[in-house]
């Protein structure tokens, strides 16, 4: 069971830390930004690449392929995001998904499709209450606490941060204050983009990397961020380690419903209010709206 | 100072402001009345520059503000404080003022002894998250955050709204003392509060400006105003 819930951990810190430039992007752009699943898995191929480049120094090669992705990030931004702002939400769905499949084909046009395995850097097993874990996954479930401590940080005392999460409530509050919304959700979109390259790079050990990697991992961010709270950084740390554990739990019990499950919790908590309701009803109590 | 001339907006295919023209001199309080629905907010909120008139055009200082940006419009020194008393509850106190003096460039000590100059009870609550705040205490932080960088001109939309009747005496004090510093345009429902304060009165039906009063004795008088809500 130990295993499980290590298993679970290190999934749910991939998640949040790939989520979090959804999560932000949702919440201060209304936008269901695909493209995301583009910045991450094209990030990992070009870590991969780069990898042999700077010989095998894993932490280097994840800093360039952040590096590389920023400024294709920005383009991302600057010429489909931003011209979805306030546009309806099926302009940018289709917008995003074409970035998302253009992003797929490039990687099979330059990398084929075969599956690019990449082996564990640190490669020291450890043994917690018997259990035999790689040292790996606790770094990167540490780099997840150190990444929310970091970010909450940022939100919190940097002024950009500040605009953001002021933006995140009220948008039309900030902008009349003379500050300009759109070049700070620039910077927390380039950030977002970052992050989703740095869980695509901490994730490639513990999978194979594919051409359509990034539309299974978005799919599941998308649940984590609905459950969690569109535009809810400190929702969406928890809520990626609930959905972790679902992740794993699930996958112990009955591997075929693993991401299933993830649906189903997904789907209880926006229905929890006419679940909670009904059964005031049961009970002759008044529904709450 | 500020001029709107003649403007039209629409809601889509809805049209809600026809031909509509008012003015503020440097130095003066005008307020507008008139019943929900009028058209009010959406005058305050097209000058602030978050909507875009179909037709006429919005000058201050002699440059033409309609359609330019609501960040631009608030960098000019046009300063808009909605209606829905919305602070950035997850930011603190000081943390609201924060963002205004980052905006404006005005150091936030400077900003912050500007609110407690007009409302010192703010001393104990500048660390506090702004979302504790009550309603009367929003408003006033709302206001005072609009002050930061020193604008020239405020749009402030129903400041005493909901408020008990003690907070309204503070939103009316600090509106007076505000006067002499700021000019503003008012959007307001309590005729008492509009009667004490106002150099002129636009009132607005329909989406059009009804009437202007100018004069004194006429502004003074709450009941006679009544007739128009």
């Amino acid at each position: 069971m130990i295993d499980t819930l290590l298993y679970g951990v290190t999934i749910g810190a991939i998640l949040y830390i790939f989520s979090i430039g959804l999560s932000i992007t949702f919440g201060t752009m209304q936008i269901v930004n695909f493209a995301h699943g583009m910045v991450y898995s094209l990030g990992v191929y070009l870590f991969i690449t780069f990898l042999p480049w700077v010989a095998g120094i894993f932490p280097l090669a994840m800093a360039l392929a952040v590096a590389a992705m920023l400024p294709i990030a920005y383009l991302v931004e600057r010429f489909i995001i931003r011209r979805l702002y306030g546009e309806s939400l099926d302009y940018a769905i289709i917008a995003t998904y074409a970035v998302l499949l253009i992003g797929a084909d490039v990687i099979k046009y330059i990398w084929g499709t075969e599956p690019q395995p990449v082996s564990d850097p640190i490669g020291i097993p450890l043994v917690i209450f018997g259990v035999v874990i790689q040292l790996y996954r606790v770094v990167v479930f540490l780099s997840a606490i150190v990444l929310f401590i970091g970010l909450k940080i940022f939100f919190t005392r940097n002024v950009i941060g500040k605009v953001v999460i002021a933006a995140l409530e009220d948008r039309d509050g900030v902008r009349a204050l003379g500050l300009d919304v759109n070049k700070y959700f620039s910077i927390a979109f380039i950030i977002g983009s970052g992050l989703a390259v740095l869980g695509g790079v901490l994730y490639s050990p513990i999978t194979t990397s594919e051409p359509y990697m990034g539309f299974h991992i978005l799919l599941l961010a998308f649940a984590v961020v609905i459950v969690g709270g569109m535009g809810n950084l400190t929702g969406t740390f928890f809520s990626a380690f609930a959905l972790g554990m679902v992740i794993a739990i699930t996958g112990r019990l009955y591997s075929s419903a693993a991401d299933t499950m993830v649906f189903v919790v997904m789907a209880l908590v926006l229905l929890k209010d006419p679940i909670f309701n009904f059964f005031r009803k049961l009970v002759g109590k008044p529904a709450i709206s | 100072m500020l001029e709107v001339n003649s403007i039209d907006v629409s809601y889509g295919h809805a049209k809600v402001l026809h031909d509509v023209s008012i003015r503020l001199n440097q130095g003066e309080m005008v307020f507008i009345v008139g019943r929900n629905g009028a058209g009010k907010t959406t005058l305050l909120r097209t000058i602030a520059g978050f909507m875009t008139p179909t037709g006429g055009d919005i000058t201050f200082e002699g440059q033409p503000i309609a359609g330019m940006a609501a960040e631009k419009v608030a960098r000019r020194g046009v300063r808009f404080v909605a209606q829905d008393k919305k602070v950035f509850s997850d930011l603190t106190v000081k943390g609201n003022l924060e963002l205004a003096a980052h905006a404006s460039g005005e150091p936030l000590e400077r900003a912050t002894e500007r609110l407690l100059k007009i409302y010192p009870q703010f001393e104990k609550f500048l660390d506090n998250k702004a979302g504790g705040l009550s309603g009367g205490q929003r408003e006033i932080l709302l206001i005072g955050r609009a002050l930061v960088g020193e604008p020239q001109c405020l749009l402030i939309d129903e400041p005493t709204e909901g408020l008990a009747a003690i907070v309204i005496e503070d939103i009316f004090r600090i509106l007076n003392e505000m006067k002499e510093k700021v000019s503003g345009i008012i959007v307001e429902q309590n005729l008492s509060v509009v009667a004490r304060l106002a150099d002129r009165i636009y009132i607005m039906k329909e989406g059009k400006i009804e009437r202007e009063v100018v004069n004194p004795a006429e502004i003074s008088d709450a009941a006679e105003l009544e007739c128009y809500l």
